[in-house]
């Protein structure tokens, strides 16, 4: 089966602090993903440097379908086929959803019958009418954004998808909505990445692989036995398994002076 | 040429009633003591002001009409139309309102002026030199089911006119008033219209109006609105036009359990100052206001949005918002946002909120992840900013021509990369 994404040795910094370090993920098409990791691990940075988002030094390699994606500007990225569920998406004041997604169709190169179809016919089934012709993401719970980016996937129609923490802020009834919905987009044309720091979701959802990132790099990939592990021992677990000392980062060193600049206390 | 003078002030008395010429003679009086603005005064202190008295002309005969415009095409319905031009009542029909001009009102005094003459020059030349004026009544229980249309336009060159309008609504009366400011093209002009909006117990009044003034022109607007018990007023104001164009604002809630609504968008251009200056004062109880004004400016165009929430002592039980949003589109466009809060009254609800700054990236990077183009993602984000404010305009049927004169503004900015 031919690769939807292929990432080599990704290192990432933000004003000289290593992020991601010597990061490689291959996802063929047709299969699910899954990248787990604590708090703080990258995997939030990994989408937006795949995204496009700027303010990030950025070295190595990534390609959709052996298109290089790095070079290009974020809306490239999407017309190619990446796209990002987010795991905050932005309120868009104004624009309404369903005016968005007519010109992102249209950017993506549909006639707009086709893509007033496709909105009718998604929208109906995420339960997103009410919400086409109010602004993007305004005053909607933290389920209703989720499932609005689910919705937006399913109308764009991605060649990769990266769900960053799609299930974080959702109980339980809507993670298993949105994994279904998850399952239901798996299809020869599609790759997705899954990000998630729970392994609540993999309950609905069966990834091909699992990966799992800790302190910028992949320390360990498998099938659900690691979802398992990770279910019972924790990362505390596997970093134990795989003898990964806790990197405590102290930052550079400070002057006395910095710390009457800053609250004083660690909290 | 006939001047703003004594000398000259016998030609604008002509035609008028004696009530109102006796008037114009004591804001003689006051003009003539008044200089223009300098901008060290504090309500003129980002404003440019050039345009003394002493190189403007009256206005003897008014000029020719100016062809219909786009913002009146597509109002399909309407109560009636007046058309002014240069200061003068030329048309008047209306088919639910009660229209009269002042040469009718021989043997009916009223109150003239909407503000103080002394308040500055332009009132003070308002007073003295307004020889016209509209008086549109609203009988009390009357329903205007569409809006009545005022053109207000500026046409010779070198002058100044003082368009007069006064709407007084009847008890549990409902009324619709739209609007619509023009001047001729590349005609350098001053005008200084006067609109008076009176709403009795239980009246309700939308109006709105269209600022769409060409960019040699200049207009100083004082407005009043005064509501009574239970009244209801609901203003939009589209500020598009004009070299400076000021809109003085104030809404008086007089009366218990009184409610207003201000909606505006501004969009300057070129090196325009927009400028709003805007009072709600609450003196009834159980009164409600909210203000919303959006703008942006682009190219080395200013505007000025300076409102102030005043609550009296006894005004209980008010409650009362404002926002002021902008957006600075170039590197010498200017937006200057003082929202103000007076309240000397302790059992009320109260706020503001006031931002001045460009396109937000986070907008645009969430826009740009869906495949739209960066010039695509700015073009629907300014659609979007204003369509907030359209989607609350108070007179229906010019939501899309309203929203295509800022979308073509701001397309053809950027198409020229004028905007950053």
């Amino acid at each position: 089966m031919s690769t939807a994404l292929l990432v080599s040795d990704l290192s990432v910094a933000v004003e000289n602090k290593q992020i991601l370090d010597g990061f490689s993920l291959e996802v063929p098409f047709g299969e699910i993903h899954a990248i787990m990791g604590p708090n703080g691990s990258g995997k939030s940075t990994f989408c937006h440097v795949l995204t496009g988002k700027s303010g990030y030094q950025v070295r190595g390699s990534a390609s959709l379908a052996g298109d290089d994606l790095l070079s290009l500007d974020v809306d490239e990225r999407a017309r190619l086929g990446l796209l990002q569920s987010f795991q905050y998406p932005t309120q868009v004041a104004g624009v309404r959803l369903r005016e968005f997604m007519m010109e992102a169709a249209e950017e993506m190169g549909l006639d707009a019958d086709e893509a007033a179809t496709r909105i009718e016919a998604e929208s109906e089934r995420f339960g997103m009418r009410p919400f086409l012709e109010r602004s993007v993401n305004g005053d909607l719970s933290g389920g209703e954004k989720k499932r609005s980016e689910i919705f937006q996937m399913a109308v764009l129609r991605p060649k990769v998808a990266l769900l960053d923490e799609v299930d974080s802020g959702l109980d339980i009834d809507a993670v298993k909505q949105v994994s279904e919905a998850v399952e239901e987009m798996r299809s020869p044309e599609l790759g997705v990445v899954m990000i998630t720091h729970y392994s609540r979701i993999l309950r609905y959802l069966s990834p091909d692989r699992i990966h799992v990132m800790i302190d910028g790099r992949i320390v360990d990939r498998g099938g659900s036995e690691l979802a398992e592990e990770l279910e019972s021992g924790g990362y505390k677990g596997l970093r134990k398994r795989l003898g990964i000392e806790k990197v405590v980062d102290d930052g550079p060193m400070r002057k006395p002076a910095d710390f009457f600049t800053e609250t004083p206390f660690d909290v | 040429m006939t001047a703003f003078n004594a000398a000259d002030h016998a030609n604008s008395k002509s035609n008028v009633p004696s009530w109102r010429a006796s008037q114009m003679d004591s804001a003689l009086e006051i003009f003539e003591t008044l200089d223009e603005p300098t901008g060290f005064e504090e309500d003129w202190r980002y404003v440019d002001y050039d345009l003394p008295f002493a190189e403007l002309a009256q206005i003897e005969d008014p000029g020719e009409p100016l062809s219909d415009g786009p913002f009146l095409a597509s109002l399909t319905n309407n109560s009636g139309r007046v058309l002014i031009v240069d200061g003068q009542v030329l048309e008047v029909g209306s088919s639910s309102a009660s229209i009269s001009t002042l040469r009718d009102l021989e043997s009916d005094e009223r109150e003239f002026s909407v503000v103080a003459v002394d308040h500055n020059k332009l009132a003070a030349a308002h007073g003295a030199f307004a020889n016209d004026a509209v008086f549109v009544d609203v009988v009390p229980n009357q329903v205007m089911d569409a809006p009545l249309v005022i053109e207000v336009q500026g046409v010779t060159p070198g002058t100044a006119s003082f368009p007069h309008i006064s709407v007084a609504v009847g008890e549990n009366a409902e009324a619709q008033v739209l609007v619509v400011y023009r001047s001729a093209d590349g005609a350098e002009l001053l005008m200084v219209p006067e609109i008076d909006l009176q709403v009795v117990d239980g009246g309700r009044l939308r109006f709105m109006s269209v600022q769409s003034l060409d960019h040699a022109a200049t207009n100083v607007v004082h407005q009043r609105m005064t509501l009574g018990r239970d009244a209801t007023g609901r203003l939009g104001e589209v500020g598009l036009g004009a070299k400076l164009g000021r809109l003085d604002l104030g809404v008086s809630l007089e009366g218990d359990g009184a409610s207003s609504e201000l909606v505006g968008l501004y969009f300057g251009e070129g090196s325009q100052t927009l400028d709003y200056r805007i009072l709600i004062n609450h003196s009834g109880r159980n009164t409600s206001s909210d203000v919303f004004l959006k703008g942006a400016v682009e190219d080395d165009a200013q505007s000025v949005f300076t409102g102030l929430l005043r609550i009296e002592k006894d005004a209980r039980r008010t409650s009362t918002f404002e926002t002021n949003r902008n957006l600075v589109l170039s590197e010498n466009g200017k937006a200057h946002s003082v929202p103000n809060l007076e309240i000397l009254c302790d059992d009320v609800i109260c706020g503001h909120a006031s931002s001045v700054g460009p396109l937000q990236d986070d907008d645009l990077y969430y826009l740009q992840s869906r495949g739209l183009s960066r010039e695509r993602a700015e073009r629907l984000l300014i659609k979007g900013f204003f369509q907030e404010v359209i989607d609350r305009l108070p007179i229906t049927g010019l939501e899309a021509p309203v929203s295509e004169a800022v979308f073509r503004r701001f397309v053809q900015a950027q198409s020229e990369g004028r905007v950053a």
